[in-house]
């Protein structure tokens, strides 16, 4: 799904330059589950933005799907993003006066679907992640478990080939921090995800199939289900 | 629909500043509105001044200065009996021959010209010499009897007038002994159509009443020009002409050939007219056209500079949802659309509030304006129309029982007319208000809008994270 070869992210603070990202090689294939740890300010997001397309490299190539980003225009990325690429927050960045449903449903506004599509689309999204009798319900009606199952719905809805989780149950509490694992693990086998997932959490990060880890802006793979596997 | 659904929450979720930027535009057009109708209304006010003074149709009148009698007025002297006296004269305006009519007719943008003879009829009992006034004296009275051209009547004093009762002079009537009297007149002599009238001993049939615009201190009698030439003494004379120009931007033009066809003549347009025209209807005027003009201006350029900062301000805040929704594939121009859709409800919002400001403010500023006043100095202008039957009329007889009788005008006669103003709101205004409403809400949109494009997705998410 992915190829980066040697990716540099560099970042100007005033007069410093921070490299955020350094020399970066990695391929994640399509359906894999990539699970990236590291400390704080060590690469993990500056990573999860370069293959969410919101950030282009300062050096290399990304590929995704076998084309090349940097060749895309900005357009393109942005219809791309809208129409592969699924993401998670941390803070679930729900628009606070939108309900659980028009949440869901401001994903599939950039694809230009009809409103009795978008609808049935929402409706069997919110099933998907157990909120079907909240879709009227405003973020700050939700706990912040459901408030993640509504951003999972929306990432989910518009059908992405890549799901992008950035710390997705750093906000939680244990119990629903295995809940929306358990949530996001069996979304991702039933419905043949790419699912890139970054966290601190290493009980978290055992359950995906590869952990790669951040330290200064390089990456490495500590742990690999896949060849165990093989 | 989505877009709509989203605008409404996010505004009833800023409200406070949805009702701020909206009531910033409010004032803003409000003041507008306001001030554009107070500048009508002082517009319109100007205008009736000058058309009760020049009359309607005419562009330009040209008078001459009075010729100086010996000390300046007319002596009759007493004599050891009683005298009667009835005369018709021009005492206030110099007289010209009628062909000079006729040569400005001629003049090149000129579309048509008429003469004119504005006289004073002055009746008046003289006591015998060294005699006491015998019982029942009445002093002099004065009628304003103005000659006019049967021929030409859209031009000169009776073309502003408004028929009443009966009919006006006809193109058959040039030598007729026929009269038409204003309204006042007639109501104060008890003159209807068919009564009779004397002047300078002669005797006419009223056929009409007309009614003048108020404030234009018309002349009380009108007869046929030829009459009033005949009984005046003034055969071949007018004192004024009525000059009507082929179009309004023919009239500058008209007035310098006409000054040098006659140099010696006073040429008087309605520009020259309303800038001798003084008071505080002047004031007025030139405080709403200049002061509230800028007013108006700062206060709309205001509330824009308020609109677009709580937008940019309000863009700041939303970082973190711009970002999720750029995250989420929605491009710049559509999340700018949904910023400019807001910001255009408060300019809706704020237009719909300043055209109940500004339609409040007019009726406030008219409700608690003072009566104003125009002044306009009758001779030294020397401008026809009614203008020269009101200096006539401007109280010019001063008489000594048993002594000499003087009769003079007065060379710096003043008219003042008393205006009421009204600030009327015109669709027009409420038009250009709402467009400028609109069109600041689109640039506070435009502002946020800019400040969107700025923002990268990236950025905006790690800056709240």
């Amino acid at each position: 799904m992915y190829e980066l070869s040697n990716v540099t992210k560099n970042y100007q603070k005033g007069r410093r330059t921070i490299a955020a990202l350094r020399g970066v090689s990695l391929v994640i294939g399509d359906g894999e589950w990539l699970a990236v740890q590291g400390r704080t300010g060590h690469g993990k997001s500056t990573l999860l933005q370069v293959l969410g397309t919101l950030d282009r490299p300062s050096t290399g190539t990304v590929s995704f799907a076998g084309r090349d980003l940097a060749q895309l225009r900005e357009a393109h990325v942005t219809r791309l993003r809208a129409e592969s690429i699924g993401f998670i927050f941390q803070a679930f960045n729900l628009v606070p006066t939108l309900s659980a449903a028009e949440n869901v449903e401001s994903a599939l506004i950039p694809l230009g679907a009809r409103p009795a599509q978008r609808r049935r689309r929402v409706t069997a999204a919110l099933e998907s992640v157990g909120l079907a009798d909240r879709a009227r319900h405003l973020p700050s009606e939700l706990s912040g478990g459901q408030q993640q199952r509504v951003a999972i719905a929306r990432a989910l809805v518009k059908e992405p080939r890549v799901l992008l989780a950035d710390e997705p149950t750093g906000n939680l509490d244990e119990d629903t921090r295995d809940e929306i694992t358990a949530l996001l693990e069996k979304l991702w086998r039933d419905l043949g995800l790419t699912l890139v997932l970054v966290t601190h959490d290493s009980a978290v990060a055992r359950r995906a199939q590869r952990v790669a880890i951040m330290h200064k802006g390089r990456l490495s793979i500590r742990h690999d289900t896949r060849r165990a596997a093989q | 629909m989505f877009f709509f659904t989203y605008l409404r929450r996010e505004l009833r979720r800023r409200m406070r500043q949805a009702v701020v930027t909206a009531l910033g535009l409010a004032v803003g057009i409000g003041l507008v509105i306001t001030v554009t109708a107070l500048s009508s209304g002082a517009r319109t006010a100007q205008g009736k001044v000058l058309g009760a003074l020049f009359g309607v149709g005419t562009d330009i009148t040209v008078t001459t200065a009075t010729a100086p009698a010996p000390g300046g007025m007319a002596q009759i002297t007493p004599e050891p009996y009683v005298q009667h006296s009835d005369t018709l004269s021009s005492p206030t305006q110099g007289t010209m021959s009628a062909s000079a009519v006729a040569a400005i007719a001629r003049l090149r943008d000129v579309s048509a010209a008429a003469g004119g003879l504005l006289l004073t009829e002055i009746k008046t009992t003289i006591p015998a010499d060294n005699a006491p006034p015998p019982t029942g004296f009445q002093p002099p009275v004065q009628v304003s009897v103005t000659g006019v051209d049967p021929g030409h009547g859209a031009l000169g004093p009776l073309a502003a007038a408004r028929l009443a009762s009966g009919r006006a002079f006809t193109a058959s009537q040039p030598d007729a002994h026929v009269a038409v009297a204003d309204a006042a007149y007639a109501a104060a002599h008890g003159l209807r159509a068919g009564s009779a009238v004397t002047i300078a001993g002669a005797r006419f049939t009223v056929t009409g009443i007309v009614r003048q615009a108020a404030g234009s201190n018309a002349p009380q009698l009108y007869i046929p020009l030829a009459r009033a030439q005949a009984l005046s003494g003034l055969d071949g004379k007018v004192n004024t002409v009525y000059v009507q120009a082929a179009s309004a931007a023919d009239v500058a033009a008209v007035t310098g050939e006409i000054s040098r066809l006659l140099p010696s003549a006073t040429v008087t347009n309605s520009a020259s007219l309303a800038n001798s025209v003084t008071g505080s209807l002047k004031t007025t005027a030139q405080l709403a056209s200049s002061l509230g003009t800028w007013l108006a201006v700062l206060a709309l350029l205001a509330s824009v500079a308020v609109a677009s900062l709580l937008t940019v301000a309000a863009v700041g805040r939303r970082v973190r949802e711009f970002g999720t929704l750029k995250a989420l594939g929605w491009r710049s121009g559509r999340i700018t659309a949904q910023v400019m859709g807001e910001t255009l409800a408060m300019g809706i919002a704020g237009a719909a509030a300043g055209v109940a400001l500004g339609l409040g403010g007019a009726a406030a500023a008219a409700a608690v304006a003072p009566k104003l006043t125009a002044t306009v100095q009758t001779s030294n202008t020397g401008q026809g129309g009614f203008g020269g039957g009101l200096s006539a009329g401007g109280g010019i007889f001063h008489g000594t029982v048993g002594g000499p009788v003087q009769a003079f005008a007065n060379p710096n006669a003043t008219h003042t007319v008393a205006v009421p103003f009204t600030a009327p709101v015109t669709v027009g205004a409420i038009v250009v208000a709402v467009t400028l409403a609109i069109a600041a809400a689109l640039i506070a949109g435009a502002a946020g809008g800019w400040r969107i494009s700025q923002l990268r997705p990236a950025q905006a998410l790690a800056r709240v994270a």
